[in-house]
């Protein structure tokens, strides 16, 4: 009789090693999870069926919101520090350590190079938006170019660093009127910026075709 | 808690013996919650990660002119003028513009309203030698009969030819960027690999595109 014991085998189920695994992999998604990250534009980009996926290093992106504001972003942090020293320079304003830790994490920046100071120093998140709804955005008319300056000073500072150009990207708002899209554009190819190829950020349609 | 007395649901036997068991059997936690919880954050992040999908439409802009005097003809008779206007609207016109004074003889330009959902057939019926041309190398492709270069470079060359359908887009101020970035799309599914993109429009253009818009 003894011999015929069978080894009493407990019905539940040892679930160690599957919360292992569950967790292992809760902590790599956690991890590597990229969250986009807090925009002070919101952008509602139109679809296309283009498939190529967006560079995610050495991109300069000028956005245009449905309002047509235009925003200056760079993907490279070292970069932007350097551009916001240069900038800084035409309003005579040298940015403290710890503004250049805020500037590099504020994303696309949309307001007058003079008030840059001010909008730094304000706390993320409302009181930034409230700043940035008083203005129209980077001026692009002719007599106050600063785009141009962004652009110009952005492409000859990363130049420097990289030995290449960055590549541009532009993302509108579908609907931004196109003519604001245009003026960016010539922008983009006047004397001295020159660049003809860029991408347009778009979002990926499936149901189309 | 050794001292405490019976053993309550138990019952019977000996105090000492029946406390040891019971501790026995708490040892194990339940961790069917756990597991829950670990599955639910895990299905949160996998869904997060790939939802966000932004691509990128490659664009490449004419250089513009040094000197705008200089007037370069472009063979416009098979070309097809798209202007994108107010409420996702779109004129066209084939060939050359004409106006009834311009000298030329030929009958005056009239512009054809259409709107996205049409605006393909147009295209693809303008167009119809290229995209049988470029169906073709498609179903070649697919069932193997052309490797990836040779598909590519003969796409490209089947697109650039010259006798193809060439387009030229025009905006005129109501136009939205979704109607550009749209457009550009329906010129690569319609085989169109030569056109441009111009945001002003001639008077004579605008003069008869603001007439039709008022019937809009």
């Amino acid at each position: 009789m003894p011999k015929l014991k069978m080894p009493k085998k407990s019905p539940e189920l040892d679930m160690t090693p599957m919360v292992d695994l569950a967790f292992l992999l809760v902590t790599f998604f956690m991890l590597t999870a990229q969250f986009r990250p807090e925009e002070a534009v919101a952008v509602d980009t139109p679809s296309s069926m283009s498939q190529s996926p967006i560079p995610t290093e050495n991109l300069m992106t000028i956005v245009v919101d449905s309002a047509g504001k235009v925003y200056w972003d760079m993907t490279d942090k070292k970069v932007r520090l350097k551009v916001l020293e240069e900038m800084g320079k035409r309003i005579n304003y040298t940015p403290s350590d710890e503004d250049k830790v805020k500037f590099a994490n504020v994303g696309a920046v949309g307001i007058p190079i003079q008030q840059l100071p001010a909008y730094l120093a304000l706390p993320t998140g409302g009181a930034r938006k409230e700043f940035d709804r008083q203005f129209e955005g980077i001026p692009t008319d002719s007599t106050n170019n600063q785009l141009r300056d962004w652009i110009i000073t952005t492409r000859l500072l990363f130049y420097e660093e990289a030995g290449i150009n960055p590549l541009v990207a532009l993302k509108a708002d579908g609907n931004t009127n196109y003519s604001k899209v245009a003026e960016v554009i010539r922008i983009f190819q006047s004397p001295g910026i020159q660049i003809n190829r860029f991408k347009m950020i778009t979002d990926l349609e499936e149901s189309r075709m | 808690m050794a001292d405490a007395p019976g053993g309550g649901e138990e019952g019977g036997g000996g105090k000492r013996h029946q406390k040891k068991r019971a501790k026995k059997g708490s040892t194990r936690i339940d961790m069917t919650p756990m597991v829950d919880l670990a599955f639910l954050l895990l299905t949160f992040f996998i869904l997060t990660t790939t939802m966000y999908k932004p691509s990128t439409l490659q664009m490449t802009f004419p250089v513009p002119d040094e000197d705008p005097t200089d007037d370069k003809k472009t063979e416009l008779s098979n070309a097809i003028t798209l202007i994108l206007t107010a409420k996702d609207q779109i004129f066209y016109y084939i060939g050359e513009f004409h106006t009834p004074t311009d000298g030329s003889g030929k009958p005056p330009t009239t512009l054809t309203r259409t709107d996205f959902s049409k605006v393909r057939q147009v295209l693809l019926e303008r167009n119809k030698e290229a995209v049988e041309k470029l169906n073709q190398l498609a179903r070649d492709f697919n069932s193997g009969k052309l490797d990836e270069a040779a598909y590519d470079s003969l796409r490209r060359k089947t697109k650039g030819d010259p006798t193809n359908l060439k387009a030229i887009i025009k905006t005129d101020k109501d136009a939205k960027y979704r109607n550009m970035i749209d457009i550009v799309d329906e010129m690569d599914i319609s085989g169109i690999g030569s056109y441009g993109v111009l945001d002003s429009l001639k008077t004579a253009e605008q003069l008869l595109l603001d007439a039709e818009k008022a019937t809009l």
